[in-house]
C-alpha cells in the first residue's frame, strides 16, 4: 500500500495526515493542476457535483450513493470548504484522490477557494484549530490558485438507458408510467439515495410546448419535460432533423457567465494563477448566479452578475453547448433546471451548514456510446437562422439526478456551540 | 493590522490637535487596540497634549457633522414631538444621504467617526444620524406626557418623521436618494422602513450592522443578566469611558470618547447615570428583532448585512445568503459596535456598497434582445 493510498485510508476514516504529508500532496497537486487548462476537457460519463463546504459526512453518503472513485469518474465544482466543520479532511480526500487518480476525478474552483473568503468563513480557523498553525491553510490557499475554472463535458449522451432500479414503492402511480416509457427516449430520471426511481420523464417533442411538470419534480424546479404528445410523434418531429445520440457539450463552473466572456475560449485566455480577483472575468465565473430577468443585472452578492434566460442561450448557442452545470447557490431540492433546462444548479451539501434542511443532489451524465464519442464542434453558423432566442440549440444531454439527505451527524470533531451573541441591542 | 498600524488608523479618527502637538512617536496618539485592558489603565497619559482636560467630554458633535437640528412637529392626533438629529447635508441635489439609525441605548454619536470616515470617501454625500425617542429625542402625546412606545413601527415611522422634517428644515426640494444604515436595534428600524416602502424609490439600499433576528432571540434571555452586571452609574464621564474599553463594549478610544458621553446624564447626588433606562425595553425586544430576517431578506432595494466576530446566521439570512440574495461583511475583530471599533473599515464598505449599486453610475451589459434590435450578430 503506498504513502498516497494509506493517506486516502486515513483520511476516508475522517482522521487528518500529518502536516508534511499536506505538503507533499499539495505540492503534487499543483504540479498536476498546472499542467490543466483553465477549462479541463471531461468524457461522459461523467458524475457532476455541486458545493461541499467541509461537510465531510456527506460527501462519504455522495460516494456511498454515486459510486467510489475510481470506478465512477467525478466532476466537482468547487466550494470544497468552509462553513461546516471538516474543510480540511473533506479537501484533502478530494485532494490525495485527484493525485492518485488524475484521469477520474476533476476538481474546479469555487468561490470559497479563495485566501480572502476563507479567512472569514471558517477554513483558516479549522486549520489553525487542528493544525496549531497557518501552514496547512497556506499549503491548501497555494493548491486553490492552481485549480481550473472550469470543466467541458463532451461526449454525453442525449437519451439515458433506463436504470433497472425499482420505482420508488410509494408511488404506485409511477409503476404503470414505468411501464409506458418502456420504448421511449428518456430525458430525465431522478433517484433517491436508496436508488429507487422518484420520478422518470421521457423526451418531449422538440415542437411541443412544454406542459406544467409533473407532481412528483421538485415544486420549485421548472424543468417542465411534457408527456409525450400522441404516440410517434417523438420519433418524428425532432426540428434538428434526424435524431442524433450525443449531445452538444456540457460547461461546468461554479457560478456562472460573465459580459467579459462570450466564448469558452475566453475562458481558456485568463490567467488564473492567483487569488480570486473582487471583479473582471475569472470573479464572475466563480461568483454569477442565473435569474428571471432579461440580460444582465447587479448580483446581490456583491460580487459577479445576475444574467437571464437571453444570455445563456446566446452563450450555449455560440459555444454550441446543450447545457451549462454550476453550483453556488443553495437549491433545498438539491437540483434545479431553469430557462428551459439550458442551465441547472446542482448543490451536494444536504442539510447545509447543519440546519438549512435541505436535500442535495449529484448529476449523472451518461456515454454516448452509439458514435465512437465524436463530439461535432460548432463551426459557427449552423443553424443561426432559427433564431437564437427562440430554440434550443441542441438537445440536452440525458441527466440522472440522484437525490440524497445529509449522512448521521457525528458529533466527534464538533467545535463547541458558536457563543451567542451577550449582547445585541 | 500591526499595533502601529492601528494606532495610527485611531489617529485619524481624532481631531487634529494643535500643530505644535504633533507627534511621529505613536505612544503619544490615541491607542484604539484595547486588546490589552492595561493600556486603558492609564488613559490619561495617552492623551496627545492637545489641552483637553481629563475630566468631562471635550469631542462634540460638530467634529463629525455640520448641524445638529431640534425638530419640532405636532402631530394631527396633537401629539408633539421634539427630535434631535446629526446632519451634514449632501453637497448636490443629486448627492445621496445616508441615514443612520443607532441601536438601543446608544445615541447618534455612536456613528459619529463612522460618519466622518464616510464623508472623506464620498465628499458629495449627505449624512444624517437620528436619534430614537427616549435617546435624545421626545415625543409627548396629546396630554403632554410623554410617550415612550419603543414599538418597532413606532420607531421607524419616527424615523420617516425626522427625514421629512430634516427636508423641510433645510429646504430640499425633494427627499434625496437614500442608503439606510442600522446598527443593532437600528438595523432593526432601517429594515421596518425598507420594508414598508413608505420611502418609495429614494431608497436605494439598506445596510444591518452586527443583529440577526435569531441569535438576538437567542440572547434574549441573557440580555437581562447582562445589563445588570453593567455599573449603575460612574463617578465621572471619563470614567464611562474608561469601563466601555476596559470591559470590551467599545474598543476604539476615540470613538469612545464621542459616543460614551453623551448616554449619560448627572443627577442630583453628583454621579453620572444612563440616560437610557435599557432594561426597561425588554417589553419591546422580541417586537424588534421578530421577523427581523424575512423583511430583510424581502424588502426592496439593495441588502447588506455587516456582522462583527463570526458569521452567526439563522437558518432563514443561511439559505438567503447560500441564494445570492444580499451581500454579506464580516469583520472578525470587531466588537458589537463595529462601527465604532473599525470606523474606517465600516465606512469603506458602505461606501463601496453605495457605489455598487448607484444607479447614476450603474452601466450593465447590453441585453440580447437589443443586441439583435441593433442588427449585431450575436
Amino acid at each position: 500500500m503506498s504513502d498516497l493510498d494509506k493517506a486516502i485510508a486515513q483520511l476516508r476514516a475522517c482522521r487528518l495526515i500529518p502536516e508534511n504529508q499536506v505538503r507533499e500532496l499539495t505540492y503534487k497537486a499543483r504540479e498536476l493542476l498546472i499542467e490543466e487548462g483553465n477549462v479541463v476537457g471531461v468524457d461522459a460519463p461523467v458524475t457532476i457535483c455541486g458545493d461541499i463546504h467541509g461537510q465531510f459526512h456527506d460527501l462519504m453518503e455522495l460516494f456511498r450513493v454515486g459510486g467510489d472513485v475510481p470506478e465512477t469518474n467525478y466532476l466537482f465544482m468547487g466550494d470544497f470548504v468552509d462553513r461546516g466543520f471538516y474543510s480540511l479532511e473533506s479537501f484533502l480526500l478530494l485532494l490525495c484522490l485527484k493525485v492518485r487518480y488524475p484521469d477520474r476525478i476533476t476538481l474546479i474552483r469555487g468561490n470559497h477557494e479563495s485566501r480572502q473568503i476563507t479567512t472569514v468563513y471558517g477554513f483558516y480557523d479549522e486549520c489553525i484549530r487542528k493544525y496549531g498553525s497557518a501552514n496547512v491553510w497556506r499549503y491548501c490557499c497555494d493548491v486553490f490558485d492552481y485549480l481550473a475554472l472550469g470543466a467541458l463535458v463532451t461526449g454525453a449522451t442525449t437519451n439515458l438507458e433506463p436504470s433497472a432500479a425499482p420505482f420508488q414503492s410509494s408511488d404506485t402511480a409511477s409503476q404503470s408510467e414505468q411501464n409506458s416509457y418502456a420504448d421511449q427516449d428518456i430525458e430525465i430520471e431522478i433517484l433517491n439515495s436508496a436508488g429507487e426511481i422518484m420520478s422518470r420523464f421521457p423526451r418531449a417533442s422538440q415542437q411541443q410546448a412544454p406542459l406544467s411538470p409533473s407532481k412528483t419534480l421538485p415544486s420549485s424546479s421548472p424543468i417542465a419535460p411534457s408527456a409525450s404528445g400522441p404516440s410517434g410523434t417523438g420519433a418524428t418531429s425532432s426540428s434538428n432533423g434526424s435524431r442524433t445520440s450525443n449531445s452538444g457539450a456540457v460547461l461546468c463552473v461554479h457560478g456562472g457567465l460573465s459580459p467579459l466572456i462570450d466564448t469558452i475560449d475566453k475562458i481558456r485566455l485568463l490567467d488564473r494563477k492567483q487569488e480570486v480577483p473582487h471583479e473582471g472575468a475569472m470573479c464572475d465565473l466563480l461568483w454569477s448566479d442565473p435569474d428571471e430577468i432579461d440580460g444582465w443585472g447587479l448580483s446581490p452578492r456583491g460580487a459577479g452578475f445576475l444574467f437571464g434566460a437571453d444570455i445563456v442561450k446566446c452563450f450555449n448557442h455560440t459555444n454550441n453547448l446543450s447545457l451549462i452545470a454550476r453550483a453556488h447557490q443553495l437549491v433545498m431540492e438539491g437540483f434545479k433546471e431553469m430557462f428551459e433546462s439550458t442551465i441547472v444548479t446542482v448543490w451536494s451539501a444536504p442539510n447545509y451548514c447543519y440546519r438549512c434542511g435541505n436535500v442535495a443532489a449529484i448529476l449523472e451524465l451518461g456515454e454516448d456510446g452509439g458514435n465512437g464519442g465524436f463530439v461535432p464542434r460548432s463551426n459557427g453558423d449552423i443553424g443561426r437562422s432559427r433564431g437564437v432566442l427562440n430554440e434550443r440549440n441542441r438537445e440536452g444531454p440525458g441527466r440522472r439526478y440522484r437525490v440524497f439527505e445529509a449522512a448521521p451527524q457525528d458529533s466527534r470533531g464538533m467545535p463547541a456551540k458558536k457563543p451567542v451573541a451577550d449582547y445585541f441591542l | 493590522m500591526s499595533d502601529l498600524a492601528k494606532s495610527f488608523a485611531a489617529t485619524k479618527f481624532v481631531p487634529p490637535p494643535p500643530a505644535s502637538a504633533l507627534s511621529e512617536d505613536p505612544e503619544s496618539h490615541y491607542v484604539s487596540d484595547s486588546s490589552s485592558a492595561s493600556s486603558m489603565s492609564s488613559t490619561g497619559t495617552l492623551r496627545p497634549t492637545t489641552g483637553q482636560t481629563p475630566s468631562g467630554p471635550s469631542i462634540t458633535w460638530n467634529d463629525y457633522f455640520t448641524q445638529e437640528l431640534y425638530l419640532e412637529h405636532i402631530f394631527d392626533n396633537k401629539s408633539r414631538a421634539k427630535y434631535h438629529v446629526y446632519v451634514t447635508p449632501p453637497d448636490t441635489i443629486k448627492a445621496p444621504l445616508f441615514v443612520l439609525h443607532h441601536g438601543a441605548g446608544s445615541s447618534g454619536m455612536s456613528l459619529a467617526l463612522f460618519a466622518r470616515e464616510l464623508k472623506m470617501l464620498l465628499p458629495d454625500a449627505g449624512i444624517i444620524s437620528l436619534e430614537a425617542r427616549e435617546h435624545g429625542s421626545v415625543v409627548y402625546d396629546a396630554e403632554g406626557n410623554v410617550n415612550s412606545d419603543l414599538s418597532i413601527d413606532v420607531l421607524s415611522s419616527d424615523m420617516v418623521s425626522m427625514l421629512k422634517l430634516t427636508s423641510a428644515k433645510l429646504g430640499w426640494p425633494e427627499l434625496p436618494t437614500m442608503l439606510l444604515v442600522g446598527h443593532s436595534l437600528g438595523g432593526a428600524v432601517v429594515t421596518e422602513t425598507a420594508k414598508s416602502g413608505v420611502l418609495g424609490d429614494r431608497v436605494l439600499g439598506y445596510a444591518v450592522l452586527d443583529v440577526v433576528e435569531g441569535s438576538a432571540m437567542d440572547a434574549l434571555k441573557s440580555m437581562q443578566s447582562y445589563l445588570s452586571a453593567r455599573p449603575k452609574s460612574f463617578p465621572t464621564v471619563d470614567a464611562a469611558i474608561d469601563w466601555h474599553i476596559r470591559s470590551r463594549t467599545l474598543r476604539n478610544l476615540a470613538s469612545a470618547r464621542a459616543s460614551v458621553p453623551p448616554l449619560l446624564m448627572m443627577i442630583p447626588s453628583g454621579v453620572w447615570v444612563w440616560k437610557t433606562d435599557l432594561s426597561r425595553t425588554e417589553a419591546y425586544w422580541e417586537n424588534w428583532f421578530s421577523g427581523m430576517s424575512s423583511k430583510f431578506l424581502t424588502a426592496k432595494g439593495a441588502k447588506l448585512l455587516m456582522l462583527a466576530g463570526t458569521d452567526r446566521l439563522d437558518r432563514e439570512l443561511m439559505i438567503g445568503q447560500m441564494q445570492g440574495k444580499f451581500q454579506l461583511y464580516v469583520f472578525p475583530t470587531a466588537g458589537h459596535f463595529l462601527q465604532e471599533d473599525l470606523p474606517e473599515k465600516t465606512a469603506e464598505a458602505i461606501a463601496e456598497f453605495f457605489r455598487r449599486n448607484d444607479r447614476n453610475t450603474l452601466v450593465l451589459p447590453p441585453k440580447v434582445s437589443d443586441l439583435i434590435a441593433q442588427g449585431k450578430k450575436v
